[in-house]
């Protein structure tokens, strides 16, 4: 009844059409971040609810920066507070030219992080349980600033995309308390 | 692609999925890059060529996959049954917009235009964006998908008798559609 075949031409040119194009790079951030909000996924820790996928990214960088200078100021700052050291001043101003410079600013700021780190565990006086507690929360704050920088730099690095999860999760099993509001300015 | 590469697919579809419902974002945008693709040209299609409208259905597809993710039997491949939630996101975003697909049709008219010799993939494409659009869903699924009349009756909720009728007429647009854009060439 229904008898009208595709003549070899035309199934020649249904078989040359493509099956696959690529949607726009914003389509991918618009998702995930309605996957966010409606908690599909987790939401980073210096994010805010977003709607609109451009501001999104546009504040998500900024905040990534802003976040990034309070981390490296109050590293180098606590440590300047722990080890009397005035280097950390000098690595806040840091700015690097090349890539090289920029992955030694990186080891050197990182190596003042762990080292401050250590000597916060080995401070002999535990009677200043606000003072550690308030140490321990700059350097996990620190600690989500650098796994969200990383997290730009390879947005599938599964390492950074651990850290942050992990923080996320202990962000809100301790309440709604925003991260960025617990660095301590020493 | 062979049966062990799908195989391996599936399974690394199966394995970013779990990770998914976990809350890995990064496992999500590999699932995403791997299949978004494809979903994206048939909803492309599917809606006559409309990126805005295609874009916004790839969207709610991700969001109810993501929600049903739990509920995936993995008994079909991942990117099927996407897909299939894809295309009912558009057809309800066609009636949204008030585009009704056309009355199903029995009725076999007199002989159409006869079957070409010569196609040019544009045109076919060109072809494709001004049919209507429950001809244009029958064609896309049949002879640009490879679906059988019996899955596309199941798809769209139709008898697999009314899914060929519809591809019958269907095809017989798409001829007078190229046979109009021969013409048009002719006198240029």
């Amino acid at each position: 009844m229904f008898d009208d075949e595709l003549s070899p031409a035309e199934r020649s040119a249904f078989d040359a059409l493509p099956r696959e194009q690529m949607p726009s790079l914003e389509l991918e951030e618009r998702t995930v971040a309605l996957l966010r909000q409606k908690g599909h996924l987790p939401t980073p820790l210096l994010a805010h609810k977003r709607t609109d996928a451009q501001t999104h990214r546009k504040t998500w960088l900024i905040a990534g920066a802003a976040a990034a200078a309070v981390a490296i100021f109050a590293s180098g700052m606590a440590l300047g507070q722990y080890l009397g050291m005035s280097k950390a001043v000098q690595v806040a101003s840091m700015s690097a030219q090349t890539a090289t410079e920029a992955a030694a600013h990186v080891q050197q700021s990182g190596d003042m992080y762990v080292a401050a780190l250590a000597s916060l565990g080995n401070l002999r006086d535990t009677s200043d349980v606000v003072g550690r507690e308030r140490a321990k929360q700059t350097a996990l704050t620190v600690l989500g600033a650098a796994a969200e920088q990383i997290a730009h730099l390879a947005p599938d690095d599964p390492l950074a995309a651990a850290v942050l999860r992990g923080l996320n999760q202990r962000s809100r099993n301790e309440g709604p308390v925003a991260p960025s509001r617990s660095v301590i300015w020493y | 692609m062979n049966a062990a590469a799908e195989a391996v697919m599936q399974d690394s579809d199966r394995s970013l999925a779990e990770l998914v419902l976990g809350g890995d974002e990064s496992a999500f945008r590999l699932l995403y890059r791997r299949h978004s693709p494809r979903l994206y040209l048939l909803v492309l299609r599917m809606l006559g060529g409309q990126e805005a409208d295609a874009e916004d259905v790839v969207q709610d597809t991700w969001l109810k996959a993501t929600e049903r993710l739990d509920t995936f039997r993995w008994e079909a491949s991942f990117g099927s049954w996407l897909c299939a939630i894809g295309l009912n996101v558009a057809r309800e975003s066609l009636r949204k917009k008030g585009k009704r697909e056309e009355q199903w049709s029995e009725t076999t008219d007199a002989a159409g235009p006869a079957p070409r010799d010569k196609v040019d993939p544009l045109d076919l494409e060109r072809a494709l964006r001004g049919l209507p659009d429950g001809y244009r869903t029958v064609l896309l699924l049949h002879d640009v998908e490879g679906y059988r009349h019996d899955e596309i009756a199941e798809q769209l909720g139709i008898s697999a008798g009314t899914s060929k009728s519809q591809l019958f007429h269907a095809r017989r647009s798409m001829r007078a559609a190229l046979d109009g854009y021969g013409k048009d060439e002719a006198h240029v």
